[in-house]
């Protein structure tokens, strides 16, 4: 889990009718946002930053605590509560107790805190019955256990409370975003779709009104549009989004280097099929850390049990994307199978899917 | 128009190339039965995505659904999930008949579309060439239909070619 500052500033967390609120928040979003780029608003009154880029900095957390809080306190006259742990459900504990936990130490933070931190008034009344009392009471016990007595809803809070997911449910606004847009005034929302140049054809308003048929005929997600942004492979690039829905267009002029090049795959799939790529021999085929595949692929069989003899393969072509925070690796491969077809491969945790057929 | 070929020997590519001349002229295309477009490649092959609709999952109601955009778009690419019956083809062609588009099927040969077509495009071989990736595949095409197409003969094409464009071999 990612190393988080939380900047909670209570009064700002309610709506007010004059809608100050929003506004006071966007303002200290814009400052945060200065100090560090991966400031994400979470919800009104709560913001959170990675710790470690901008700790380096600022010449550690310290000084990366008295900067966000001076600049805060520029703004809004006051000082906001800050809190350092891991992953944002801790984190948002730690701002509202206004504590730094210490690196490693976000566990024992954790289970010390009191069940009420959930929110669940009967499973804190279920619980202190039975003589839990803090979270790591409630994560000790076993999940079968806790599935026999709860809803799904508290199975998750089970697993908040375990580590295994570091943010409550609800405990990000959704909304926050395009409300933010919306104050801004670079909402999409209005903006046409379709058009050239600005200007609508009678053709535009026909395939309009088609398509608005088709979707009255088969539910909103039915007819799509498609548009390009940038990217290295075909899956990443592509983006279907349904009808009538405000196209988020990134111009797609920027150089990605390592893109993978024409042609590309004329089908992507948008749900990829596992696969496992066996060599000669039957072996699963890796790629080991320096790129480089195990063996020469053989065959590759389909979870269906189709297997496929792979006569020619290119690649594979590693990606280590966003090195700097949560690290990706990926590799795509080309092969082409014995009965002719060509299709795109991506591997990832040891595990092979196909991503593309050249159809 | 028929585009007849097994699945994944570039019967798409060869579906999709066909409408990228009207889409660059500003037509409206919509691509039905097709679940997952490789939106990369359909922009590699110049056609302008901003005038295309797709319908990749119509479930039941594939034939429904091109009738109705065929009053709105001017090129129809359509893959049926299963055997055409005759009623179904019957009436989207006389509905391309009366509106004056352009529908393109797509077809494998264990299901081929009822009825006889103006142009119809079969994929008898396709031949990848690689280097140190896929470079380009090189399409048999056997060309048939009514009027001066009946002529036929088999031309070779190269779709997609290495800038994912299609060219004459």
């Amino acid at each position: 889990m990612e190393r988080l500052l939380a900047v909670w500033i209570e009064t700002l967390s309610e709506e007010k009718a004059d809608g100050s609120s929003l506004r006071d928040y966007l303002e200290v979003l814009d400052a945060l946002t200065i100090l560090c780029p991966f400031t994400e608003p979470v919800r009104l009154g709560l913001f959170v930053l990675p710790v470690r880029g901008p700790s380096r900095f600022f010449g550690g957390e310290e000084a990366l605590l008295d900067t966000v809080r001076q600049s805060v306190c520029d703004i809004l006259g006051y000082e906001p509560s800050l809190g350092v742990a891991d992953g944002l459900f801790c984190a948002e504990l730690a701002a509202h107790a206004g504590v730094v936990v210490a690196p490693g130490a976000t566990e024992s933070f954790r289970r010390g805190q009191p069940l009420s931190v959930l929110a669940r008034k009967d499973l804190t009344t279920t619980c202190r019955r039975l003589g839990l009392r803090s979270l790591g009471a409630f994560a000790d016990l076993e999940r079968a256990r806790v599935a026999e007595r709860f809803s799904s809803a508290v199975l998750e809070l089970h697993r908040v409370a375990r580590g295994e997911c570091d943010e409550l449910k609800g405990q990000r606004d959704g909304r926050l975003a395009a409300r933010i847009r919306n104050l801004r005034g670079d909402d999409g929302l209005g903006e046409e779709q379709i058009g050239f140049f600005g200007q609508r054809g009678a053709g535009d308003d026909r395939a309009q009104t088609a398509a608005y048929r088709v979707r009255s005929r088969l539910g909103v997600d039915a007819v799509m549009v498609a548009s390009l942004r940038g990217g290295r492979v075909p899956e990443d690039r592509a983006t279907l989004v349904p009808f009538g829905s405000p196209l988020n267009r990134v111009d797609d002029v920027a150089p990605w280097p390592g893109q993978l090049r024409a042609p590309a795959p004329a089908m992507t799939l948008q749900h990829r099929v596992t696969v496992q790529l066996h060599d000669e021999s039957g072996q699963e085929i890796r790629m080991g850390s320096r790129g480089l595949l195990s063996a020469p692929p053989a065959s590759l069989l389909f979870s269906s049990q189709v297997r496929r003899g792979v006569t020619w393969h290119a690649g594979p072509w590693p990606l280590v994307e966003r090195w700097w925070a949560a690290p990706r690796r990926r590799a795509h491969l080309q092969v082409l199978l014995a009965t002719g077809e060509a299709v795109l491969l991506v591997t990832e945790f040891a595990r092979w899917w196909v991503v593309g057929i050249y159809d | 128009m028929l585009v007849q070929a097994q699945p994944g020997t570039g019967g798409l590519s060869l579906a999709l190339s066909l409408v990228t001349e009207a889409s660059t002229l500003g037509h409206w295309v919509a691509v039905v039965g097709v679940d997952d477009p490789g939106v990369v490649a359909i922009a590699d092959l110049g056609v302008d995505l901003r005038r295309v609709l797709f319908v990749p999952r119509p479930r039941g109601a594939w034939a429904e659904s091109a009738a109705d955009l065929l009053d709105g778009v001017d090129l129809l690419v359509v893959r049926p999930p299963s055997r055409v019956a005759h009623g179904v083809a019957r009436r989207l062609m006389d509905r391309v008949r009366e509106r004056g588009t352009v529908l393109i099927a797509l077809c494998e040969p264990g299901a081929p579309w009822p009825l006889p077509v103006d142009l119809s495009f079969d994929i008898v071989n396709a031949q990848w060439t690689t280097s140190s990736r896929l470079d380009a595949r090189y399409l048999t095409v056997r060309v048939g239909g009514r009027g001066e197409a009946q002529r036929g003969g088999e031309h070779v094409v190269v779709l997609p070619n290495r800038r994912g464009r299609a060219a004459a071999s």
